[in-house]
C-alpha cells in the first residue's frame, strides 16, 4: 500500500542525507514497523511521506499512485497518519476533534453528513474512546489522548494507517493497549505502518521491521530476521543481548550494563 | 554680558546711564582705555561705576532701565545691554519685533512664523516648542524669546546656562499681549513705539467694543479642528475677541484653551453662527453630519481670515474688527 | 466532566444578539442633545424637525452603525488569527497592520492631504504595504508559515513604523500631533454612511470568507504535523487567512482608527462562553465585538461630555477586567 523506493530525503545545509535510498514496502494487512536509533531517519520517511519535506531522489507511492502527485487531500483519504507530537492550541470536545478526521473527505461548506457521522461513531468505538467522547482535550491523560488521535486517525477511513512514535509517555498498560488495537486493525485490513524505537514490542507485534541506520536500511524482515545481537549492537553502538523467552514468543532485546562492555 | 553684582531684583541695563554725566565719564573712561594697558582695571571700574549709577528705577523713558521683569516662568529677565542679534520662537512675538520696528535684528524665528512676510527673511530655526538649542545659539544671539510653555523650561534654561539673555513669554490672552508688548519695547529700546502700538490697539478694540455694545449677542461656533473637534474655550484669546466683537462663545464655559467636543454637543448649544477657517468651511459645508446644526442649513458659516486672527499680536484690532463685521454684518461700520 | 452539548451555544446566541440590539438601540437613544424615545423613533422613520432627523440619522446611526461593524471584523480578525497561529494572544494588528496604518495615516495628516478619504485610503494602503512586508520578509527567512517567524516580522515592522511615525511628527504644528495622536488612539466620529456602507462590503467579504475557511482553521489550529497530516495546504491556507483577517483588520483601521483590545479580548470571551469550532467562534466573535464596540462608543461619547473618549481608551478599560475574568477561569 505505501511503498518507498530508493527515497533520497535531505534537509537544507545538512551534512549527509537524511534518508538515503531507502525502499521499503508497506502492505495491506500488516503491521510494517521502522525502527533504528535516534537521527536514523525514521521521522523524516514520515515527514517525506506527508509532503512536508520533498524527496530529492527515488518515489513515495501510494497505492499505484506517486505521492507527490497526490492532491493532499486524496491523499489523506487514503492514508491516516499520527504524528509524533500534537497539542490543540485551542480545547476540543473529543468528538469534535475526531470529527476533524472526516475534513479531508468534506466539501468547502464542511457540514457533517450523516456518513461523516457514522464514521466519527465507528471510529470512537474502534478506538475504545467511547467514554471519552464529552471530554476536552485538555482534560485527557496522555494514554487517553493517545487512544483519542488514533480515533481521529481511523475517522479518515484510510486503508493505510501510519503512526510515528504512537507510545511515547505511555505505561505498560497503554502500551500494549495501543499495539494490540493496530494488529487487530492490520488484521482488519488496513496497512499499518509504525516507526517505533520500542524494538521489544514491535518484535512482538510487527510482521516486517525495517531497521535504519543513519538514513540506510540496515537490515530488513520478519523480527527473528532482524534482531539479531551482532545486527542490533552494530546499529545501536551498544552492548546487548539478543534473549528469546518462551512465555513471549518473540526474540527480546536487553541492553547489558557499560561495565560488563567486552573488546 | 555681565550681570551686575548688586542685584535687586531689577531689570538692568548696563551701559545706559540715567544721565548724561555717567555716559559722559564711560566714554572718556573707554577712549583713555584703548590707549592704556590697564583695560581690565578700568573696565572694572566702569562697571562698577555704572552700576552704582544706575540703580533701579520704575521711570521708563526711551531707553531707559527697565521695570522691575520676571518674565512667565518666574524668572528674572536679565541682559547685558541692547540686544543685536535676537531670535523670537513664536508667531505672536515676532510680528511684535518687526511692529516695534525691531525686525532688523531678528536672527532668528520658528517655522510659522511667516507675519508680517518680511519675517520669512529671517533664518528659520525650525520648532518653537522645544526648540533645536544648538541652531539658535549658532546664531549667536544675545536676546532670545520664547513661549513660556512647560516644553520650554529646559530650553530655557540652556540659553540661561550660555549666558544669552533669555525671555519666555505667555502670549495667550489679550492682557499678555499687552504685557509681552510693553516688555519687548523695553527690551529693545523703544518703550514709546512699543507704548503707541500697544495703546492702538486697546483703543481699537475699545472702539469694537462699544460699537457692538447695543447689538444682540450672537451666539459663535469656532471651528479649529475637524479630527479631533477642536473649539475655542475660555483660555483663549479668540474668546475675548469674539465677547468683543458682539458675540458669544458658545463654549467660553470650558476654561481651556482649545477644548476638545463632540458634534452633537454643538447641536445641543444651537450656535448663531459658525466660524471656521477655509479647509473647515469646507468640510462643514459639505459634510451631511453638519446639517444636524441650524446654523448650516440656513448657511450662517462665516469664513474668518487666519492670517488677521491666528495670533494675539499687533493685529489684534484688525482681528476684533473683522469679526465684528462677520457678526454683525452691515450693522457695524468701522475704520480699519 | 465538563459538559460541552449544544444548549451552550443557544444560551449564546440568543443573549448575544439581544445585547447588541439592545446596545445599538441606547447609541441612538442617547446623546448629548436628550430626545423622547418617540422623537427617536420618529426620526429613525425620516419624521420630525430637521434637526433631530439629521442627530439621529446622520450622526447617531452611522456612528453605531460604524461601531458594530468594526467591532465584528476586529472580533472576526482576531478570532481567525488566534486560531491559525495557535497562539491565544494572536491579535488582529499582529502582522504589521497597525504600524504600517498608522505611517499612512499620520502621513497623511501630517502632509495636510486634502479630502474626507485622504486619511482612509492612505491608512489602507500602508497596512497593506506592511502586511505584505512582513509575508515577504516571512518567506525570507524561510519561515513560510511558521508562526513565530511571523511573529517576529509583525514586531520588526511595526518598531520600525513606530520610528517612521516619530520623524513624521517631529517638525508638525501641535494641532497635527494632536490629530495624529487622536487618529492612532481610534475613534468612529468620523462615522458617515458611505464609511459604514464600504465597511460592510468589506466585512461580507472578508468576514465571508474567513467563515468559509473555519474548517481550514480548526484543522490549522491542531498543529502544523496534524493539519498536513488531514490534508491541509498549510501554507497556502495560512496565508489566505492572515491576508483575510488582515486586510479586514486593515478595513477597521481606515474607518476608525487603531481600537486596541477588541480583537485580542473577543474571541475569549466566544470561547469562554462555550463555542467550539472556528465557524461558531468567528460568528460569536462578530456578535461579541459588535456589541462591545458599540457599548464603549456610548461610553466614550457620555462618559466625559462634551468631550469624547478615544475609543481605543475605552476598549482596553472595558476590555481589561474581562480579560482577567478570562484569564481566571482558564487557568482554574
Amino acid at each position: 500500500m505505501i511503498r518507498f523506493e530508493g527515497a533520497v530525503v535531505r534537509y537544507p545545509r545538512a551534512a549527509r542525507a537524511a534518508v538515503d535510498g531507502v525502499t521499503l514496502d508497506a502492505p495491506v494487512g500488516r503491521v510494517t514497523a521502522v525502527a533504528g536509533p535516534n537521527g536514523s531517519g525514521k521521522s523524516t520517511l514520515v515527514r517525506a511521506l506527508l509532503g512536508r519535506i520533498p524527496v530529492a531522489a527515488g518515489r513515495v507511492l501510494v497505492g499505484d499512485d506517486d505521492a507527490a502527485h497526490l492532491d493532499r487531500r486524496t491523499f489523506a483519504t487514503r492514508v491516516a497518519v499520527v504524528p509524533q507530537r500534537e497539542e490543540p492550541a485551542f480545547p476540543l470536545r473529543v468528538r469534535d476533534y475526531v470529527a476533524l478526521g472526516r475534513y479531508p473527505h468534506g466539501g468547502a461548506w464542511g457540514a457533517a453528513t450523516p456518513e461523516d457521522r457514522s464514521a466519527v461513531d465507528r471510529a470512537v468505538a474502534r478506538a475504545d474512546v467511547a467514554a471519552l467522547a464529552e471530554r476536552r482535550t485538555d482534560e485527557l491523560s496522555g494514554g487517553e489522548w493517545q487512544r483519542v488521535r488514533i480515533a481521529r486517525a481511523l475517522a479518515q477511513e484510510g486503508r493505510a494507517l501510519v503512526l510515528d512514535e504512537p507510545t511515547t509517555f505511555l505505561d505498560v498498560a497503554h502500551e500494549m493497549a495501543v499495539f494490540e488495537l493496530l494488529a487487530a486493525l492490520a488484521v482488519e485490513g488496513v496497512a499499518v505502518l509504525l516507526v517505533s524505537h520500542q524494538l521489544n514490542l514491535v518484535a512482538r507485534f510487527a510482521h516486517h521491521i525495517v531497521l535504519l541506520n543513519r538514513g540506510r536500511v540496515a537490515a530488513a524482515g520478519t523480527p527473528a530476521d532482524v534482531m539479531q545481537g551482532s545486527t542490533l549492537e552494530a546499529v545501536y553502538e551498544w552492548p546487548l543481548v539478543v534473549s528469546r523467552d518462551p512465555a513471549v514468543g518473540a526474540p527480546t532485546l536487553v541492553p547489558l550494563r557499560a561495565a560488563r562492555r567486552l573488546p | 554680558m555681565a550681570d551686575g553684582g548688586a542685584d535687586c531684583g531689577a531689570f538692568r541695563r548696563l551701559g545706559h546711564l540715567p544721565s548724561g554725566s555717567g555716559a559722559r565719564l564711560r566714554l572718556l573712561v573707554l577712549s583713555a582705555a584703548r590707549r592704556s594697558v590697564a583695560l581690565p582695571l578700568v573696565a572694572s571700574l566702569v562697571a562698577l561705576g555704572s552700576m552704582v549709577a544706575a540703580g533701579c528705577t520704575r521711570e521708563s523713558a526711551g531707553g531707559g532701565p527697565g521695570l522691575a521683569a520676571v518674565d512667565d516662568f518666574g524668572d528674572t529677565v536679565v541682559v547685558g545691554r541692547t540686544p543685536r542679534r535676537i531670535v523670537s520662537l513664536n508667531p505672536a512675538t515676532t510680528e511684535m519685533l518687526f511692529a516695534l520696528g525691531a525686525g532688523a535684528r531678528l536672527v532668528g524665528r520658528t517655522h510659522w512664523d511667516v507675519y508680517p512676510d518680511s519675517a520669512r527673511l529671517v533664518p528659520d530655526l525650525g520648532n518653537g516648542l522645544q526648540p533645536n538649542v544648538e541652531a539658535v545659539l549658532a546664531t549667536r544671539p544675545d536676546l532670545v524669546v520664547l513661549y513660556a510653555s512647560e516644553d520650554n523650561r529646559a530650553a530655557a534654561r540652556r540659553f540661561r546656562a550660555a549666558g544669552v539673555g533669555t525671555v519666555a513669554l505667555k502670549v495667550d490672552s489679550i492682557a499678555e499681549f499687552r504685557r509681552a508688548v510693553l516688555l519687548l519695547g523695553q527690551l529693545v529700546g523703544d518703550t514709546a513705539r512699543a507704548r503707541t502700538v500697544a495703546d492702538s490697539v486697546a483703543r481699537t478694540l475699545a472702539a469694537v467694543r462699544a460699537a457692538t455694545a447695543g447689538l444682540p449677542r450672537v451666539s459663535v461656533f469656532w471651528h479649529v479642528w475637524d479630527a479631533p473637534l477642536l473649539t475655542i474655550g475660555a483660555g483663549s484669546y479668540l474668546n475675548e475677541l469674539v465677547e468683543i466683537a458682539g458675540g458669544r462663545n458658545v463654549y467660553r464655559d470650558l476654561p481651556s484653551p482649545s477644548p476638545q467636543i463632540t458634534l452633537e454637543d454643538v447641536v445641543r448649544r444651537d450656535p448663531d453662527v459658525i466660524l471656521a477657517g477655509p479647509e473647515g468651511a469646507r468640510r462643514i459645508q459639505t459634510d451631511p453630519a453638519w446639517r444636524s446644526l441650524a446654523a448650516v442649513r440656513a448657511g450662517r458659516v462665516r469664513l474668518v481670515d487666519t492670517a488677521i486672527v491666528g495670533r494675539p499680536s499687533v493685529r489684534l484690532g484688525e482681528a476684533a474688527v473683522s469679526l465684528a463685521r462677520l457678526l454683525h454684518p452691515g450693522a457695524v461700520e468701522l475704520r480699519p | 466532566m465538563t459538559r460541552l452539548g449544544d444548549l451552550s451555544a443557544v444560551r449564546f446566541w440568543l443573549p448575544a444578539a439581544a445585547a447588541l440590539v439592545a446596545l445599538l438601540t441606547a447609541a441612538v437613544a442617547f446623546g448629548a442633545v436628550p430626545l423622547s424615545p418617540h422623537a427617536v423613533w420618529r426620526a429613525v422613520l425620516g419624521a420630525g424637525d430637521e434637526t433631530t432627523v439629521a442627530i439621529v440619522r446622520s450622526l447617531r446611526m452611522p456612528r453605531a452603525a460604524l461601531a458594530a461593524l468594526v467591532g465584528a471584523a476586529l472580533g472576526m480578525s482576531g478570532a481567525a488569527l488566534q486560531g491559525s497561529l495557535r497562539n491565544a494572544l494572536a491579535e488582529p494588528y499582529l502582522l504589521g497592520v497597525s504600524g504600517g496604518a498608522a505611517v499612512g495615516a499620520v502621513s497623511a495628516v501630517a502632509l495636510g492631504v486634502a479630502g474626507a478619504a485622504a486619511v482612509p485610503v492612505a491608512a489602507f494602503a500602508g497596512a497593506a504595504v506592511a502586511v505584505g512586508v512582513v509575508l515577504l520578509v516571512a518567506r525570507a527567512a524561510r519561515g513560510r508559515a511558521d508562526p513565530r517567524v511571523l511573529l517576529m516580522a509583525g514586531v520588526i515592522v511595526g518598531a520600525f513604523a513606530n520610528a517612521a511615525i516619530m520623524v513624521a511628527l517631529a517638525d508638525a504644528p501641535p494641532n497635527t500631533t494632536r490629530g495624529a495622536l487622536w487618529w492612532m488612539m481610534g475613534s468612529v466620529a468620523g462615522a458617515d454612511w458611505p464609511r459604514v456602507a464600504w465597511l460592510a462590503l468589506y466585512l461580507a467579504v472578508g468576514g465571508g470568507a474567513l467563515v468559509l475557511w473555519a474548517r481550514d482553521i480548526d484543522v490549522l489550529s491542531l498543529g502544523e504535523e496534524p493539519a498536513a497530516a488531514l490534508g491541509v495546504h498549510v501554507e497556502r491556507a495560512s496565508r489566505r487567512v492572515y491576508l483575510a483577517a488582515s486586510l479586514l483588520a486593515a478595513a477597521t483601521v481606515a474607518a476608525a482608527g487603531l481600537v486596541g483590545f477588541v480583537g485580542l479580548v473577543v474571541p475569549h470571551i466566544a470561547r469562554g462562553a462555550g463555542l467550539r469550532g472556528h465557524r461558531a467562534v468567528l460568528l460569536g466573535a462578530a456578535l461579541c465585538g459588535a456589541a462591545l464596540l458599540v457599548g464603549a462608543d456610548l461610553a466614550a461619547r457620555v462618559l466625559r461630555a462634551p468631550a469624547e473618549l478615544p475609543l481605543g481608551a475605552v476598549t482596553a478599560l472595558v476590555g481589561v477586567p474581562f480579560f482577567l475574568v478570562q484569564l481566571r477561569r482558564a487557568s482554574a
